[in-house]
């Protein structure tokens, strides 16, 4: 048992967290702020060539080759100053890994590059829908074969990057005769299709920078090459790929979660009341105590899921709880430290009341904290049977 | 084309230091470690050097200390250097920069390195002396705090910064060493890919024992904190008078009065 | 005790740092000697000798014949302190000399103590005590570490020179350029707040940076109300700085304001109230009106 970074993934955590705190911070107040996301487009372009796109993608695609403790840790760096980064780095990641897992190799060739040097801007997921989203498999839009191509019908919801996404990667019924879950098949669709629509921009409570909408599909035809994967066999594949994003919205809650509370003690050192640094009361204290504990858990069970993927074992039970946990523990972390600033915690003069909007979306996405429990119990009830 | 950066690891400066037990230097346990600052500099210059003449040029990073280090040197070949050279030595630390100095200088000599490059100073002992003394030890040609560097035909063209913003032009022949100061460059990032493929290359290990010969010309005797400040003074009454005695504490206690 | 004190000299005049090492040299209780490559129509004010270089003859930057001049009055004086400044001039040609006589070479000394320097490291956040193990050694002191020390008299001359064969080459200065407000570069801050009551009192604490060689910063309210522009703004939503000398000029110590400056080396704060918070990390509190206070210290500074 070794629970240290090797040197290459300290380099890394390192080169994110000095990229981060040199670009990203101090910019996000803004973008959080504001509705002109060039700044950000322009950083997801710097870290793409850095080579934050594709950490567990393989060189010949363009990727780092440098693991899932390395994406993990990296995750974490650049949340640690902005979330809406963060989230976008995650997708373009996962975007990657599911097209390396199930895609042809002309599929590889042709696009993980792409997402990988920044020439997309991002890439997007397309799953969830109006009515199908903790239960994706209830989905509706239609994937028709006509002949020299398939047609896409329906639209999807709460899609991360949709306006500047070079590909998105569709599920679609294919059967719809098929059993639930069995007849759903996964496509690549380039951004600027005809016939795909970027719908309306949702208008959330945080991570403003990274956009979210609505996605339409109007007989939207793409070539036959664009399947991905088996027919009829995409849900499965590419779901069970999906379990990996969830150590990257881990990693992301941690990484708010943790800025928030080294502001906050930062904060509490400085601050006098009563005649005494306000650090020195205990009702402070347990604060402190009992959030860098849970982040401290919540980092340990990340490292777990992300050896375990990278060591090629099942991950899918402590992915689940590592998001769960992790995304809980900065949900609270970041409340504490809120309540550690008092009035000034709730003013837009401090990043406290960012960082509470942007990290409480990290128990809802990437599958809720509720389906988490669901994947957890019966991974364990499974082994009780 | 030879060329040799050589670089140390500091604490993140930001850290809270602690005397370590001999009350001589810092505790080093829970420090975080980077590439000293001017470092930074001196391998972005280097790389950028090497880029320019191509192939035909190879650049190896030196750094002396304990196996720590090695993440400094790895990032070092990630930004661009094709081998490393770590002088292991668990006591660095206690080294004067002498001493340093010379085991840089009894690797080097006889190398034929055509140029060197350090940063002006550590950011932990700031003592500003290793890159000159092994430049005058190897019998190089040295200029210090570079905020300007250009190489042709075997000759640097080198901007020193001075006091005021000022800057001084030199020429240096090759064999030289140059140190570097903030604002010289803007180093790179290490990209993820070449932090990955850095593994690959060479980092050969030199016990320090196999080039120390000097005894130290220093001694530190205590590592401690500045004296506390005692609380403010408070300064009431007549404008005039008030002004009189503010100046007079500026005078005695900052560097900008004069 | 005897130092040899290594003079300053640039762009055709001696510098005034120079006499600083005349106040080290006091503090010492050293007799002084000084090597000066400069003018002879220009001599510091001093008694002792002064070994006199022309720099017309061996250059203002010319670290090689420099050294050798050095080591010729260090032969003939065998002082136990060859001292320079720490700048640019000192720091490049001490360890030259160290190295030649292979003597102990100290650092941007900033105090002594018992035989042996105090010298600042890890960003100035901490010290060191060092002491040398030879029998002489070369001392860097810090820029203004050290009082101003006109010794007054008249030196006696000696008029040397040297040839060294070095392959480096001066070839000239380049002028400082025009540069934009950087307030995390600046040594010196002066900073306006609310206290100075109205935009056009502003440069009236303009007044008192331009005088000390600093920069304008401004506290949150003073930049919302349009008084002063946001690249001056010094805070959590302005920029962090820690300069040498920071005065903050009637504001209050709002802690966004406070997080941006308490790194400043020294601070003064200029308030009407006793009780503004500022008190509490400034180094000196002035208890007074701004712009009674400021206008009078800006015509001391410029006396």
């Amino acid at each position: 048992m070794f629970l240290e970074l090797t040197e290459e993934q300290k380099l890394i955590q390192d080169t994110a967290r000095v990229f981060a705190r040199a670009e990203l911070e101090p910019v996000a107040a803004t973008l959080d702020q504001s509705d002109d996301r060039t700044p950000m487009l322009a950083n997801l372009k710097r870290l793409a060539e850095l080579g934050f796109m594709g950490l567990n993608v393989r060189d010949t695609y363009g990727g780092a080759e440098a693991g899932v403790i390395a994406f993990s840790v990296a995750m974490t760096e650049i949340a640690r100053a902005c979330a809406s980064t963060a989230v976008t780095v995650s997708v373009n990641n996962m975007a990657c890994e599911v097209i390396q897992a199930i895609g042809s190799e002309e599929q590889k060739r042709a696009y993980i590059p792409k997402i990988c040097s920044g020439e997309f801007a991002a890439a997007s997921f397309a799953l969830t829908e109006t009515c199908a989203g903790s239960d994706p498999s209830g989905m509706v839009t239609t994937a028709t074969d006509d002949g020299d191509a398939w047609v896409l019908n329906g639209s999807k919801i709460f899609i991360t990057s949709a306006p500047y996404a070079g590909v998105f990667v569709v599920w679609a019924v294919t059967n719809k005769e098929a059993p639930k879950g069995k007849g759903i098949s996964c496509f690549l669709v380039e951004g600027g299709t005809s016939g795909l629509l970027v719908g309306k921009e949702e208008r959330k409570m945080g991570q403003h920078a990274s956009a979210t909408n609505e996605l339409v599909f109007d007989n939207c035809r793409i070539p036959k090459s664009a399947l991905m994967g088996k027919l009829n066999d995409g849900f499965r594949t590419a779901v069970a790929e999906l379990a990996g994003g969830r150590i990257g919205i881990g990693s992301l809650g941690l990484g708010v979660g943790l800025a928030a509370m080294d502001h906050a003690t930062r904060y509490v050192t400085e601050r006098s009341q009563f005649g005494q640094k306000i650090s020195s009361f205990q009702a402070i204290q347990w604060k402190i105590a009992d959030s860098y504990t849970e982040l401290e858990a919540a980092r340990l069970l990340l490292m777990n899921a992300a050896f375990r993927k990278e060591q090629g074992k099942p991950f899918s039970k402590e992915a689940s709880m590592a998001k769960m946990f992790a995304t809980e523990a900065a949900n609270r972390a970041c409340y504490q430290a809120l309540q550690m600033l008092g009035g000034y915690g709730y003013t837009r003069d401090f990043p406290l009341e960012r960082y509470a909007r942007d990290v409480r979306v990290t128990s809802i996405y990437e599958g809720t904290n509720e389906i988490q429990r669901v994947i957890i119990a019966r991974e364990i009830l499974r082994n009780f049977a | 084309m030879k060329l040799l950066v050589c670089i140390k690891q500091v604490p993140d400066m930001e850290s809270r230091f602690r005397p370590n037990s001999q009350g001589i230097w810092f505790d080093e346990n829970d420090l975080a470690w980077r590439m000293n600052e001017y470092d930074e500099y001196a391998v972005e210059q280097a790389v950028q050097l090497r880029e320019q003449v191509g192939d035909s040029a190879e650049l190896t990073v030196l750094s002396i200390g304990p196996d720590r280090v090695v993440e400094a040197i790895k990032k070092s070949l990630a930004m661009g250097c094709d081998r490393a050279v770590h002088i292991r030595d668990d006591h660095a630390a206690t080294k004067d920069p002498w001493q340093i100095a010379s085991i840089i200088a009894a690797y080097a000599k006889g190398q034929g390195f055509d140029l060197i490059f350090t940063g002006m100073q550590s950011q932990d002992r700031g003592s500003a002396q290793v890159g000159v003394t092994l430049a005058e030890e190897l019998g190089y040609a040295c200029a210090t705090t570079l905020v300007g560097f250009a190489y042709g035909d075997g000759t640097v063209t080198a901007k020193r910064e001075l006091e005021g913003g000022i800057k001084g032009v030199v020429k240096l022949a090759t064999p030289a060493l140059v140190t570097c100061q903030l604002g010289l460059n803007v180093p790179r990032y290490p990209t993820l890919p070449n932090i990955m493929k850095a593994k690959k290359k060479e980092i050969e290990v030199i016990a320090v024992a196999d080039l120390l010969t000097e005894q130290p010309l220093t001694a530190t005797t205590s590592f401690h904190p500045p004296a506390r400040k005692g609380g403010g003074v408070v300064l009431e009454g007549d404008v005039g008078v008030l002004v009189e005695q503010l100046v007079g504490i500026l005078k005695d206690k900052t560097a900008v009065l004069r | 005790m005897k130092t040899l004190l290594i003079g300053e000299y640039r762009e055709g005049k001696l510098l005034d740092t120079t006499y600083e090492l005349f106040g080290f040299a006091r503090q010492l209780g050293a007799e002084t000697a000084m090597l000066l490559v400069g003018s002879a129509s220009q001599l510091p004010a001093c008694s002792g000798p002064l070994y006199l270089a022309d720099a017309s003859q061996c250059g203002e930057y010319s670290p090689d014949l420099h050294k050798q001049l050095i080591l010729d009055a260090v032969q003939k004086e065998n002082p136990d302190y060859i001292v320079f400044i720490h700048s640019s001039y000192g720091w490049d040609l001490a360890p030259r000399v160290a190295t030649r006589l292979k003597a102990a070479q100290v650092s941007e000394v900033i105090g002594l103590s018992n035989n042996a320097f105090e010298v600042g490291c890890c960003n100035a956040k901490m010290r060191r005590t060092v002491k040398p193990a030879t029998g002489k050694a070369v001392i860097t002191i810090q820029a203004g570490a050290f009082p101003v020390l006109q010794p007054g008299g008249t030196p006696q001359v000696q008029t040397v020179t040297a040839t060294a064969a070095g392959n480096l080459t001066f070839v000239g200065y380049e002028p400082a350029e025009a540069k934009d407000v950087d307030l995390a570069k600046a040594e010196v801050i002066v900073t306006a707040g609310r206290g100075v009551g109205k935009k056009e009192n502003v440069p009236v604490i303009q007044a008192l940076a331009k005088a000390l060689g600093g920069e304008l910063g401004a506290s949150r309210p003073v930049v919302d109300a349009g008084w002063v522009e946001h690249s001056h703004q010094v805070g959590t939503t302005g920029q962090s700085v820690s300069p040498k000398l920071y005065i903050a000029c009637g504001v209050s110590g709002a802690i966004q304001h406070l997080a941006g400056m308490k790194k400043s080396d020294f601070i003064v704060a200029i308030n009407k109230d006793k009780d503004a918070p500022i008190g509490e990390i400034a180094d000196v509190l002035v208890v007074a009106d701004v712009l009674q206070f400021v206008p009078a210290l800006t015509a001391k500074v410029s006396a």
